[in-house]
């Protein structure tokens, strides 16, 4: 565990985020292989690629829901290979799920209160907080940047799907965020929701960085300044989103996947 | 009447016995402030509390202590087990030894009649160590329950119980074997003789409402909301920066002070403590008692315990009006159980809310526009 | 075993050591100074047989109940009780017909029509409700034990063993040697000998089985992932209905080998649902390897313990099963993953 001085020095001028030759493998099923893959403080990527190229597992090792079987993760310039993902949500990290991993039986507000807690003090407090607390006002005011204020009280067992997931963006705004991971957060929504999230995401601080795995090219290559592309566990392409559009081998993979 | 603020999630899901927590919530603000909490108990608690304060008015002292007092013991020691399991979704075995373990170490640290073991503290120490002690029996307990899949806590607790109980049967040196200690009463304080009923059952209530008041109110604070967390979604609680061991084992440290607690009065009820305190079959009643009331809310422990000490007491009564032999009380709380279990995994608690939302259906001005607008969230 | 060794070097040579020093002091004759510290070699080649044979037993009622925890994620506390049912009707079944192997029969195919009974008609409507269905266990248990108290009383019940089993054998290992030079033989009741033959031949069917069958490799995947198994599209309640009567007729037949290695009485069944609990923890759940492994090393420590540390073997069982759940919760040898 390094000292808080060794990692204020190292953020300033390190890598958001930098893997090296990170593999994961089940049994003999490599999910990802030698990703080396380096992402700037700030920086908006996308990485994009079939289903089962890997991206979802890369999440996985970023966060540390699982250890890689091979390589180094560093998180602004500290090295988070071997730490549990509650250390690396608390120095900034944070990510969303592809189906919305949410508390059903507690409130919009309660859940993003819980996200505001547990990058916080007192997470084993036994005092209620007050009336004017600060972070369930933060919590109050990160309900409204999602647009669910008028839901803030109901239960999310009883929010439409498209709420679910913006609740899911609300979660990982929560606290100070400073890195994101965002796993296909258009899937299933309208157009209208659609171009809300884009609007959501452009509107982000510059000093928050994210990943966005996405299917939907379109929404992808409208917020992200950088691009990956994986196939079978391996990166197979890197550009800016215009490069990787017009890239022949890559219209070639992903012919008809409802980009134009 | 007015309704309870505390709404159910669903009517479908079988509650915490279902594999996502349905632990009752209350959905009004949480920044009431220190005091405001306290409305989010039904007004009609207020009237039971009336009616238990002024109980022993009314009833004989063998009812009083035999049943009120007891209920409320066990009733505080289910409460420990209802705050694992209904907001943890742990469900421990082990808090009968654990409230066995604080009556056993303040046999041995106070006063009693086995006068070569018991060190002969005075209360006013004895008693808070032993607690301690206790505590830190049921955070160790929590360190080897958790740390696997949900499932195992049960065989983990079980086992741990059972270790506990063969220990204490064998060793003689400081637990005495098989008799154990007797002899143990609350001290006399301010002129008070505490071991006779009503100033008994009036402490025991004290510290029954106080366990009852602070698993209410931790429930909704940063420690309990984080625990409901955990039991519904650990990944996402890990991912948002909880340490969900870490909070697992706290909740077993809290559990334990209250199961300690228990402890403490159940001796002094018994006066004894021996290995058959803490065997097995002790243990599983709890957990029968905690099921049979509901894991739902807080009071929930404390009506099953009612319910069994009322079976336990008249059992031979009832027994012998079906005409079966008045041994036969396990048969009889088996039975019981199994139909809870069956019928309503929710318990009593569970057949009184879904018996009283229908009856709220059928009257149409029972309806706030509250609830109408609850309706077509749900639909 | 290769991928053990290659991985574990120390830990390996250390087993090596210890199982090399366990073999030269089971087949030398031990020099004056050994029996001096370890007692008489007799009293440790008892125990030694004792805890194996006991280790049979075990395994008989912890792979039913592996088994049934790991393919239909049910923790099974009625298990005890079916292991005490079993023991008392083989009792009556011996004590009327006098047909010693009877009783095994009768005791399986009445226990095992029990666990079809419960699964059927009670645990398949709690499918997914894995908490459910372990308290309607502990409810069953509850129920079934005081049936039986009503019915056979706290006596204990001994079944007898039949007369060609009966008695001692000689075996070829050496207890102590004689001042004018000659060797004195082990001798060893025949009755727990075959029994724990019998324990292993099960047990090895039940490896052939689950590994060589078709039914056997739609367990072994049920265990790993019970969801993919209804997507293959057999009959999975037929499945579990299967495995549960198995596991349940496993238990009674080990309640007639507990009945006449010991004794059946109120509380057996108790004692037996907590070895069974231990072993597999200790073994890993949902593992037949793994519950040989356990129930052998509770077999002995309990053996062992009750000879050298007479107060505390019991504890010395559960300082064990804490000793795994603190540095390898799954277990020594898991199931699933």
């Amino acid at each position: 565990m390094t000292s808080v001085a060794d990692r204020l020095q190292a953020a300033g001028t390190a890598n958001a985020l930098e893997l090296r030759g990170v593999s994961k493998l089940f049994g003999a099923l490599a999910a990802i292989s030698d990703v080396t893959l380096t992402v700037k403080p700030g920086e908006r990527r996308a990485v994009l690629g079939s289903n089962g190229a890997g991206k979802t597992t890369l999440f996985n090792c970023i966060t540390g829901d699982f250890l890689p079987t091979t390589g180094t993760i560093r998180l602004f310039g500290e090295d988070v290979t071997d730490f549990p993902a509650y250390e690396r949500i608390r120095r900034g990290l944070r990510r969303t799920y592809q189906i919305s991993l949410l508390f059903n039986a507690l409130s919009v507000v309660d859940n993003i209160y819980l996200a505001c807690r547990g990058v916080s003090r007192g997470r084993f407090s036994l005092l209620r907080p007050r009336t004017n607390d600060a972070l369930m006002n933060s919590a109050v005011d990160l309900a409204t940047a999602v647009h669910l204020l008028d839901f803030k009280d109901t239960l999310v067992s009883s929010l439409s799907y498209g709420q679910q997931r913006q609740l899911e963006i609300a979660l990982a705004l929560a606290g100070a965020p400073r890195f994101v991971l965002l796993d296909e957060p258009a899937a299933g929504l309208s157009p209208s929701e659609r171009s809300e999230l884009i609007e959501i995401l452009n509107n982000l601080p510059s000093h928050i960085g994210y990943i966005i795995i996405e299917h939907d090219m379109d929404v992808a290559l409208r917020v992200s300044e950088s691009v990956t592309m994986m196939h079978n566990g391996l990166i197979f392409k890197e550009g800016s989103p215009l490069e990787i559009e017009s890239d022949p081998e890559v219209q070639e993979l992903y012919l008809g996947s409802g980009h134009e | 009447m007015t309704d309870t603020p505390e709404k159910q999630v669903s009517e479908d899901n079988s509650g915490p016995l279902a594999q996502r927590g349905g632990v009752a919530h209350t959905r009004r603000e949480n920044n009431l402030g220190f005091y405001g909490w306290v409305s989010e108990i039904p007004a009609s608690y207020g009237l039971f509390a009336f009616a238990l304060l002024l109980l022993p008015a009314v009833v004989s002292s063998f009812v009083l202590s035999q049943i009120f007092s007891w209920a409320l013991i066990l009733g505080m020691i289910a409460l420990s087990l209802m705050f694992l399991g209904g907001y943890g979704g742990m469900v421990s075995l082990s808090q009968m030894s654990v409230a066995g373990m604080a009556g056993y170490m303040l046999a041995i640290l106070g006063n009693s009649a086995i006068t070569d073991i018991s060190i002969g503290w005075p209360w006013w120490l004895a008693v808070p160590v032993a607690i301690v002690i206790a505590t830190i029996f049921c955070t160790l307990t929590g360190l080897l329950a958790v740390r696997t899949e949900g499932i195992y806590t049960i065989m983990i607790t079980l086992a741990i119980a059972a270790a506990f109980f063969y220990f204490t049967r064998q060793n003689y040196v400081l637990f005495n074997g098989f008799s154990g200690f007797n002899g143990l009463a609350p001290p006399q304080l301010f002129g008070i003789n505490w071991k006779s009923s009503v100033p008994f059952y009036y402490l025991t209530l004290f510290w029954a409402a106080a366990a009852y008041l602070a698993v209410l109110y931790v429930s909704r604070a940063p420690f309990g909301l984080a625990l409901q967390g955990v039991r519904d979604n650990s990944r996402r609680m890990a991912a948002l920066g909880f340490n969900v061991t870490a909070h697992r084992v706290a909740a077993f440290t809290f559990a334990g002070v209250i199961a300690a607690i228990g402890g403490i009065l159940l001796v002094w009820l018994n006066g004894q403590i021996s290995p058959g305190t803490i065997a097995i079959n002790p243990a599983i009643d709890i957990l029968i008692i905690a099921i049979v009331g509901g894991l739902r809310r807080p009071i929930g422990p404390f009506v099953g315990a009612l319910i069994y000490v009322i079976l336990r007491t008249f059992s031979l009564d009832i027994l012998t009006s079906m005409g079966l032999a008045g041994e036969r009380f396990q048969l009889l709380i088996g039975l019981v159980f199994l139909i809870i279990v069956y019928w309503s995994p929710d318990g009593v608690l569970g057949l009184w809310d879904r018996w009283r939302e229908r009856a709220r259906q059928r009257d149409p001005w029972k309806r706030s526009s509250n609830e109408l607008s609850d309706r077509d969230e749900l639909s | 075993m290769g991928r053990f060794i290659g991985r574990h070097p120390l830990w390996s040579l250390v087993i090596l050591i210890i199982v090399s020093v366990f073999i030269w002091a089971i087949f030398a004759p031990w020099p004056k100074e050994f029996t001096a510290i370890f007692g008489k070699k007799k009293v440790f080649l008892s125990a030694l047989f004792n805890g194996i044979t006991l280790g049979g037993l075990y395994f008989l009622v912890a792979s039913g109940f592996t088994l049934i925890f790991g393919l239909m994620k049910n923790v099974n506390l009625a298990h005890g009780s079916l292991y005490l049912l079993g023991g008392y009707i083989g009792y009556e079944v011996a004590n009327a017909t006098g047909w010693w192997l009877l009783s095994f029969v009768v005791a399986f195919l009445v226990v095992g029509f029990v666990g079809i009974l419960l699964q059927y008609f009670v645990f398949r409507r709690m499918e997914g409700e894995d908490l459910r269905q372990t308290l309607v266990t502990i409810g069953i248990s509850i129920v079934l034990a005081d049936l039986m108290l009503w019915i056979w009383g706290g006596d204990y019940y001994q079944i007898l063993a039949p007369d060609w089993l009966s008695g001692p054998v000689q075996l070829p290992l050496i207890t102590a040697i004689k001042s004018d030079g000659t060797a004195v033989y082990l001798k060893y009741p025949v009755v727990r000998l075959a029994i724990f033959v019998a324990s292993v031949v099960v047990g090895i069917l039940m490896w052939l089985a689950l590994n060589k069958t078709r039914i056997g490799m739609f367990i072994r995947a049920g265990v790993d992932d019970r969801d993919m198994l209804s997507a293959t599209g057999v009959n999975v309640q037929r499945i579990f209905i299967l495995v549960f009567a198995f596991g349940a007729g496993l238990a009674g037949m080990a309640g007639v080998v507990g009945g006449t290695f010991q004794s059946m009485a109120p509380g057996e069944d108790i004692r037996f649902l907590l070895a069974s609990l231990v072993v597999v923890i200790v073994g890993g759940m949902g593992s037949i390897p793994g519950a040989a492994l356990g129930a052998l090393l509770i077999g002995l420590a309990e053996q062992f313990g009750s000879v050298y540390f007479p107060t505390y073997a019991v504890v010395l069982t559960f300082l064990i099963m804490v000793v795994v759940i603190a540095f390898r919760p799954q277990g020594l040898i898991s199931g699933s993953n």
